[in-house]
């Protein structure tokens, strides 16, 4: 091993090296700085989008769903009652199942108790078509109790314009998506009818309009209340279609859900299942930006690593000399590392203090949209796993393309060159 | 008491074709002696020097330097005694041109790093004086003459009180007046007993000078 005293002579040489090329240093530091920067500014900016999708998306999710669904039952009469046979029967029609939850009351009950639960909430849900003058649009209506649905989705902020608690009192009213109020062209305090699947037709009054941001929820659906919807679909208050709820840790989500798939008998589903596509597309995007990041890297290691070399070719008699003196071929390959080490060490630092003052002055850009309602300046993270992640690349980089030229350095033989 | 051992090396250089260069090569210098390396242009003097010089092991037979056989050794172990034991002056005077005339000869000392660096600069201040060129002392070596620099290179080359000094054509680069200053200075310093130098030359003036002289032809010694 070297010592101490080595390491910091191979240093002291390394350091007039890069004082008498100090151009060459400074561009090849540029070069590290730009693609660190880059890195910094690209994961702030697309994770940060990426955050606030995520995060109004899971705000308007729960972490679990208990429904029910029509299942095909496996076993036919037929096989029943010739169990030897090999049966075969096509087209098999859905059993004729009540679509509500059994003994739902209880299981919501029992599942608000549990102290891994944050909030629970039972609703209707029903297809029905909203009719308003010549329109007719083919939507949703959520029965929910009000309390309960505000704890898990924070409804109460949503509001454009209205009230969400008169549904209590006024009877027959909804709150209604605000993209779908403007597809009818209605507004607060009209009147219109809905259609349920049964074909029975209601007169309902708007006492409200509502916009989360996500335009599947806005265009198509409404709140009412659950006894309203009850009374539409013509169901007894034990009627309830789904159970939602959120947990404090939301990883326990699964776990969760198979233990009350068993207990209550129900189907359902977690966050993980029902936001695959959104899950699967974060990674993507995380590898893009790494890639990218990646990339610029290899393009300033590579402008290192032929700086070394060349510089390595300039100062072969220097090397030759420095053996022959008695350097060991451990301190000449300190003197070339310590140089790509300082240009990557510099590069970096610099990158990370360009990076974030990038994604800084992106952050305060005022930014409007009408998709995204509740933002008002583009969306930028600030993770300092970022900057760790952009400091390790920056290292990692330029010791590679220090190590190979320092290696050839190590090994040049004095002789051949010192013999002229 | 011997401080070179030399027995039966042989050398070949495999490229550009197999060529036998240096041929059982046998013989002993005593401690505190200035010996001389003579033989015509080709013989083969640079080459017994490297090997001397602990620089090049590709060699058949034995050298011992100080007792120490030098076949077989590590890098590492080489380097520290080429570092401590040998002061070497290259027959085309070798500076790093970025440092300081000072700064060259104080590096082998700051690697060897048995003293602080104060009284290494004060040592090397102190050589460079003797070889008369204190005044460039802080100059940048490359600014520096032919003549000039070969005085560096031997001020280095004494810095770590080497056991063994060699030099090829040390005064190849030097006037007639600087080379008697400098084989003067060589003189006095192997005269004091504990130092011992080996000096390729084809000065017949400085090798009639020397105590002992090897003379090398076509590879052997005769
Ligand atoms: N690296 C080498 N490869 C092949 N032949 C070499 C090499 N170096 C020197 N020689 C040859 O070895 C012989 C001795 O060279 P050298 O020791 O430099 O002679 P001197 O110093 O006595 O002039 C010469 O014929 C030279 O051409
Ligand atoms: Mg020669």
């Amino acid at each position: 091993m070297a010592t101490l005293k080595d390491v910091k002579l191979s240093v002291s040489i390394a350091m007039v090296h890069i004082r008498s090329k100090l151009r060459q240093t400074i561009v090849a530091t540029v070069g590290v700085a730009f693609g660190i920067a880059v890195f910094i500014f690209m994961v702030s900016f697309i994770m940060g989008t990426n955050n606030y999708m995520m995060d109004i998306t899971f705000e308007h999710s729960p972490h679990l769903r208990l429904y029910n669904e029509p299942t095909i039952a496996e076993t036919t009469i037929l096989d029943r009652k010739y169990p030897d046979w090999k049966n075969e029967v096509h087209n098999v029609r859905p059993r004729d199942v009540q679509l509500n939850l059994k003994d739902a009351r209880q299981a919501i009950q029992e599942i608000s108790q549990l102290q891994e639960v944050d909030a629970v909430a039972g609703s209707v849900k029903s297809q029905v078509f909203y009719r308003y003058g010549s329109n007719a649009i083919n939507g949703l209506v959520n029965g929910i109790d009000f309390d309960n649905e505000n704890r898990l989705f924070n409804l109460e902020e949503k509001l454009v314009e209205g009230s969400f608690r008169e549904m209590n009192t006024i009877p027959n009213s909804l709150v209604m998506g605000e993209g779908l109020a403007n597809r009818l062209n209605l507004s607060v305090g009209d009147r219109l009818n809905l259609t349920t699947e049964a074909g029975g037709t209601f007169s309902i009054v708007v006492i409200g309009l509502f916009k989360t941001g996500l335009t599947d929820i806005d265009r198509q659906q409404s709140y009412a209340s659950l006894a309203t919807v009850q009374r539409f679909l013509g169901v007894p208050a034990s009627y309830i279609t789904d159970i939602q709820a959120k947990l404090h840790d939301m990883d326990l989500a699964p776990q969760m859900l198979n233990k009350w798939k068993k207990r209550f008998g129900y189907q359902g589903s977690d966050w993980k299942e029902d936001h695959s596509t959104l899950l699967e597309g974060e990674a993507l995007r995380s590898m893009i930006v790494y890639g990218v990041a990646i990339t610029i890297l290899l393009v300033a290691g590579f402008g290192i690593f032929n700086i070394l070399t060349m510089m390595i070719y300039e100062k072969m008699k220097d090397i030759a000399i420095l053996k022959a003196m008695g350097f060991s071929d451990t301190d000449v390959r300190y003197v070339f590392l310590f140089q790509a080490l300082l240009i990557g060490a510099f590069g970096s630092v610099f990158g990370l203090i360009f990076g974030f003052l990038i994604a800084y002055a992106i952050s305060t850009m005022p930014f409007e949209s009408d998709v995204m309602v509740t933002l008002d300046h583009l969306p930028v993270s600030f993770e300092t796993v970022y900057y760790i992640a952009g400091f390790t690349f920056g290292l990692i980089t330029t010791f590679l393309a220090g190590y190979f030229p320092s290696r050839k350095a190590a090994k040049v033989d004095p002789i051949s060159i010192l013999r002229g | 008491m011997n401080i070179l051992e030399v027995n039966n090396v042989d050398k070949y250089f495999l490229e550009p074709s197999r060529f036998h260069v240096l041929k059982d090569i046998t013989f002993a210098i005593k401690k505190g002696k200035l010996v001389t390396i003579t033989g015509k242009s080709g013989s083969g003097k640079s080459t017994l020097l490297y090997l001397l010089s602990t620089m090049d092991t590709e060699f058949s037979g034995s050298i011992r330097v100080d007792g120490e056989e030098l076949k077989g050794k590590s890098n590492r172990w080489l380097s520290n005694f080429r570092n401590e034991h040998i002061g070497f002056v290259f027959q085309f005077h070798y500076l790093l041109p970025e440092f300081t005339s000072l700064h060259n000869v104080m590096l082998p000392a700051l690697k060897r790093g048995t003293h602080d660096k104060e009284s290494i600069e004060e040592k090397a201040y102190g050589l460079l004086k003797m070889l008369d060129i204190e005044d460039q002392a802080v100059k940048r070596s490359s600014l520096l003459s032919g003549g000039q620099q070969q005085r560096v290179a031997i001020a280095r080359s004494l810095i770590n009180d080497p056991l063994l000094i060699m030099c090829d054509e040390p005064t190849g680069n030097l006037d007639s007046k600087n080379t008697q200053i400098a084989f003067g200075i060589f003189r006095e310093i192997i005269d004091k007993g504990e130092q011992t130098m080996i000096m390729v030359t084809h000065d017949e003036d400085l090798a009639d000078r020397s105590d002992e002289i090897i003379h090398l032809e076509d590879g052997r010694v005769v």
